[in-house]
């Protein structure tokens, strides 16, 4: 499902998706019906569509640039030491209009449900978008429609040991890569005390095979603003 | 006839107004305030549209009044000598002048000096819902001497800063999130424990209600006409109101469609007579 198409092929049915382009006097319907919610956009020229994975805080409205990643079960890290896990994330399908090298999103949508927790105090604590991932010690099999693999290194500076139940990202920093059975984004957690870890994404592909997702927020970031996340409240 | 004309020109440029500045020092003055206003002016266009969807509003005003004035502060700073002023002589005559003016405006000088606190405080930033005194809306603007509220209806309010800084003020998206509840009333008859189990899966389908903190519902009281439940919900300040409009009517319609109904005011009358033939 993911990948580039022309807007006059686009036609896609999954589940409760249903997404197509009509040709119409000359211009273009993009229609995208999905449970109760149906999205209809006129295009004017032709152009190419870019279906793939957008940073999951756009549903079902951008009140965030958070993802709050809550363990099912909480990770204990030994002092002074590191270890790669995976989770995963929710996925949000962006469709993206480009025509001479200039993108435009149009529509994103999602197969599961946007749930949202507060990380920290309701003064100075930050909204995030909630997914609740497993840990797995091996790269997971999930519907990469659904859910995304996150390989997350947890890097325990202190002295002690830790127990990681939550982590919370800053999106403006995510890169996602993907191909036809794999959505991912490798992503990484300093931690300085048992309260306070700074998190941050990294651009690389998870595999080798995989394409990069044409992002909604890294460009809208201005250059010397860091997209590093400090979590004081709690990890 | 040109030559007189060009001479006469010449003679009103060098024209002495005052000590050694002449007419052709005034317009160059005027001339480089006007540039800097217009290049402030530019720059300050450029900035809101490249900037418009990199900053918050508030933070992106800041900046443009910043730079703005800053560009003109120089321009000031760059014309007064031109213009024979000695920027000391000025500040310790602006420093006269300003204590003079202070008294004679109290009132002013009130609200310039509230609306650099309220900018130093930051208790409201443009674009947050605020409730001033009986004014409720939207922070339109705020500038060094008043503050620009839109209330809901659409109303334009100028609130003078001294008003502002010496009320309460109500900031309902100051913090992130927030709270709100349901008091939801169903018969005796009814399952109390079947009504809490749908309530709460009403809310958790809810995007905006907060998964952490969790939200609580239980029995609150046992009144008159029914069973009380109470329903706490946390929701992003940003999106409580849409939260807390539709989670009610799902739960009502949950409700029902389960064979749960709201409970009614009522209240069971005896008559004596009545009550004796029931009894025999």
């Amino acid at each position: 499902m993911f990948g580039v198409y022309n807007l006059k092929d686009l036609s896609i049915k999954k589940g409760e998706l249903d997404l197509k382009v009509e040709a119409e006097n000359g211009f273009y319907s993009y229609i995208r019906k999905m449970g109760d919610s149906e999205v209809r956009k006129i295009i004017l020229k032709d152009a190419e569509v870019c279906l793939n994975p957008v940073e999951p805080v756009n549903l079902p409205k951008n009140i965030t640039n958070y993802l709050y990643i809550g363990f099912k079960n909480p990770v204990l890290i030994a002092p002074v030491s590191s270890a790669e896990v995976y989770t995963t994330f929710p996925i949000e399908i962006g469709v993206i209009i480009r025509r001479e090298n200039v993108y435009e999103d149009i529509d994103v949508f999602s197969f599961v449900n946007p749930k949202f927790a507060l990380y920290g105090e309701p003064r100075g604590g930050v909204i995030g978008r909630y997914w609740e991932g497993e840990v797995f010690g091996k790269i997971p099999q999930v519907d990469p429609l659904r859910e995304g693999i996150l390989k997350l290194t947890i890097l325990n500076l202190s002295h002690n040991w830790c127990e990681v139940s939550k982590a919370v990202f800053d999106v403006y920093g995510m890169e996602i890569y993907y191909n036809e059975k794999v959505v991912s984004s490798i992503a990484e957690m300093r931690i300085h005390s048992k309260r306070v870890a700074d998190t941050s994404f990294v651009d690389e592909p998870l595999l080798n095979n995989m394409k990069k997702s044409i992002g909604l927020y890294s460009a809208k970031l201005l250059p010397m603003l860091s997209t590093k996340f400090t979590m004081e409240w709690g990890v | 006839m040109i030559s007189e004309i060009l001479d006469w020109s010449i003679r009103i440029m060098d024209y002495r107004l005052y000590e050694n500045v002449t007419v052709r020092d005034l317009i160059f003055a005027f001339v480089i305030i006007l540039i800097a206003y217009i290049i402030a002016k530019f720059i300050a266009i450029s900035l809101r549209r490249s900037l418009a969807d990199k900053m918050k509003k508030d933070q992106l005003e800041l900046l443009v009044k910043l730079v703005y004035t800053v560009i003109l502060l120089i321009a000031i700073v760059t014309v007064t000598p031109i213009l024979g002023v000695s920027l000391t002589g000025l500040l310790v005559a602006g420093g006269i002048a300003g204590i003079v003016i202070g008294f004679a405006s109290q009132r002013v000088v009130s609200n310039l000096l509230s609306g650099l606190f309220l900018i130093a405080e930051r208790p409201i930033k443009i674009g947050d819902q605020v409730v001033v005194g009986n004014i409720a809306g939207f922070v339109e603007d705020m500038n060094i001497m008043s503050t620009i509220v839109r209330t809901y209806d659409g109303l334009y309010v100028r609130i003078p800063n001294e008003t502002l800084f010496t009320s309460s003020i109500t900031n309902p998206v100051a913090n992130v999130a927030r709270r709100f509840e349901y008091q939801i009333s169903i018969r005796y008859s009814d399952d109390a424990n079947k009504a809490i189990e749908i309530i709460k899966r009403m809310i958790e389908e809810h995007p905006f209600a907060l998964k952490i903190p969790p939200p609580r519902v239980f029995v609150d009281s046992l009144t008159e006409s029914g069973v009380n439940i109470i329903a706490r919900i946390w929701a992003p300040s940003t999106a409580w109101l849409d939260a807390k409009m539709e989670i009610l009517w799902k739960i009502k319609v949950e409700l029902e469609k389960n064979g749960i109904k709201i409970a009614f005011p009522q209240r069971l009358i005896w008559f004596g007579e009545e009550y004796e033939n029931k009894k025999l």
